[in-house]
């Protein structure tokens, strides 16, 4: 089986530190994982992107034109990619900075006010791994455990002092209070 | 060397397996999509006290890299595509020379200066070169991360085994891509260079390494002995993968990270009932025409898949020589043929030739 994730917001919002992280967490668990960044002129303060596929087999075409699940930080994010959401996916939306609108009605909407969970432990930067404990609270085959080793593996060459606040934020938010 | 997975950008894995192969210089020029390779070596080189040089332009890098492996040591340099052009010239220099170059093309889109993203157009410029004169280039083809990383390894192996340039092909897709893949140590051996390296002639004849023969003869006789080479090369190195080609009534074919979604797509197809098979070149030259040709006889049809218009494809046709039938799906670049896409082109292709049998 194979599922496919993309990650989008704002170039400054740790879009690609996000989901390498996630593929860590998936490579970690002993799974085929791939990811693929937009790349080009892109500017500072423009939108940036990563696909990550993860199966249980080889992974298959690494650029696919519709996502099982969309994580957005930002509205533009959400323009863009609501209409690449799969018939019955799901796209998780930063509710902080994207309006709560439902232009589909064959797939799910999460929010979270990411960005203020992330200001409620001190800084904005963090926001991208309150995100990613979002994902892990909707989307089962996400673990919350493996993403706290991704967090570990990455950070662990040149910023380990910063490992407990990105695990304080993977925890920011608990699966109840998600609307 | 640790055996255990990271995930790592393609263009950092090929720049760490070169690291790791032993390469001891790199000259490069920095280009859309494979600066990370350059970008890469330039700190680690220094440290290991090997040589970098951001050159001035392509084709000095290029040169240099004929400078440095003159000497006996292994050196490499990368680009893309349309600056892969500019350094024509002196592959068929050095493939005159017997000079083990090792280029990295990580492919993006042309004609011209054409776009940064991934695309397949230079199929014929590696194999078939755009430098003058009746020359053979070995070219690698990896289709994930791992394989940039173990072609890397063979592309410095062939280079010095058979003092010939290699051209590693990869794509803009496999550059930027990061996947889980282990190094290992370097499986080769160190290929012994010392009766032709260029290491100071002091206690021994001196030797000149040149591509002028001013002589009828010695011309005529360097060019069968390269060619008769290159067939031991064709004869040794030639390697490509297969899937379910046994029963298969059709096979896809691919080369690079094309191949990643024919594989998908025929196990797509095999879920419908329809026998497809997948045959994929991981030598792109030397090219499997022998085992193409023996599954054409078995009546097999070939379709091929690749982001260009079908450079690929002309040497699958010559391989099958009349034998069965090809067909092309392509796309000249953008968004890659996705595994749907793959699908449904192969199922037109079957229907049209149902119908056609039928009447």
């Amino acid at each position: 089986m194979e599922t496919n994730f993309i990650l989008a917001g704002f170039g400054g919002q740790g879009i690609l530190l996000a989901g390498t992280i996630l593929a860590n967490a998936f490579m970690l668990e002993g799974k085929n994982v791939t990811w693929y960044p937009c790349y080009g002129a892109e500017m500072r303060g423009g939108t940036v992107n990563c696909e990550i596929v993860v199966s249980d087999t080889e992974v298959s075409s690494v650029h696919k034109q519709d996502t099982d699940y969309a994580l957005v930080l930002n509205q533009q994010s959400f323009d863009k990619f609501v209409k690449r959401v799969k018939a019955g996916g799901t796209i998780i939306s930063n509710s902080t900075l994207v309006a709560d609108s439902r232009p589909r009605n064959d797939i799910n909407y999460i929010f979270a006010p990411m960005t203020e969970l992330a200001n409620n432990l001190g800084t904005s930067k963090v926001t991208n791994i309150v995100s990613l404990g979002v994902l892990a609270s909707v989307c089962n085959i996400v673990s919350k455990d493996y993403l706290a080793k991704g967090i570990e593996k990455v950070l662990n060459e040149k910023k380990k002092d910063l490992i407990p606040l990105n695990i304080k934020a993977l925890n920011a938010i608990e699966k109840e209070c998600l609307v | 060397m640790e055996k255990e997975k990271v995930l790592i950008k393609g263009n950092y894995a090929i720049a760490q397996a070169a690291v790791n192969a032993g390469c001891q210089c790199y000259f490069g020029y920095p280009i859309t999509p494979q600066t990370e390779i350059g970008e890469y070596l330039s700190g680690k080189m220094q440290g290991l006290g090997r040589g970098y040089v951001c050159a001035e332009s392509e084709l000095a890098a290029i040169n240099m890299v004929m400078g440095a492996v003159s000497t006996g040591v292994k050196a490499m340099t990368s680009s893309s595509s349309c600056a892969v052009a500019l350094m024509q010239e002196a592959l068929s220099y050095a493939a005159s020379d017997e000079l083990p170059v090792v280029l990295v093309n990580v492919m993006r889109t042309g004609p011209g200066l054409g776009y940064i993203y991934p695309a397949q157009g230079d199929y014929n410029q590696a194999v078939y070169g755009g430098g003058n004169g009746d020359y053979k280039i070995i070219v690698l083809a990896p289709s994930t991360v791992q394989e940039c990383v173990d072609l890397t390894y063979r592309a410095f192996y062939l280079a010095q085994k058979y003092r010939n340039p290699v051209i590693l092909l990869a794509d803009g897709l496999l550059g930027q891509m990061m996947e889980p893949a282990s190094f290992g140590d370097y499986p080769y051996p160190e290929v012994d260079v010392s009766s032709w390296a260029l290491t100071g002639a002091k206690g021994r004849e001196a030797r000149k390494i040149y591509s002028v023969a001013p002589d009828e003869k010695k011309q005529i006789q360097h060019i069968y002995d390269l060619h008769k080479k290159f067939e031991v090369i064709s004869q040794n190195e030639t390697s490509y993968e297969e899937f379910n080609v046994d029963d298969a009534d059709y096979i896809l074919t691919a080369f690079g990270s094309m191949t990643r979604n024919i594989k998908a797509a025929m196990n797509v197809l095999r879920e419908k009932g329809l026998k497809i098979g997948a045959f994929r070149p991981i030598t792109l030259s030397p090219f499997p025409y022998t085992r193409i040709n023996e599954l054409a006889t078995k009546k097999k049809d070939f379709i091929v898949v690749e982001m260009n218009m079908g450079q690929m494809f002309k040497d699958v046709k010559y391989a099958i020589n009349g034998k069965s039938n090809v067909e092309l799906v392509n796309r000249p670049c953008g968004e890659w043929l996705s595994v749907e896409e793959i699908v449904s082109s192969v199922e037109k292709i079957i229907g049209r030739k149902q119908y056609a049998a039928s009447i």
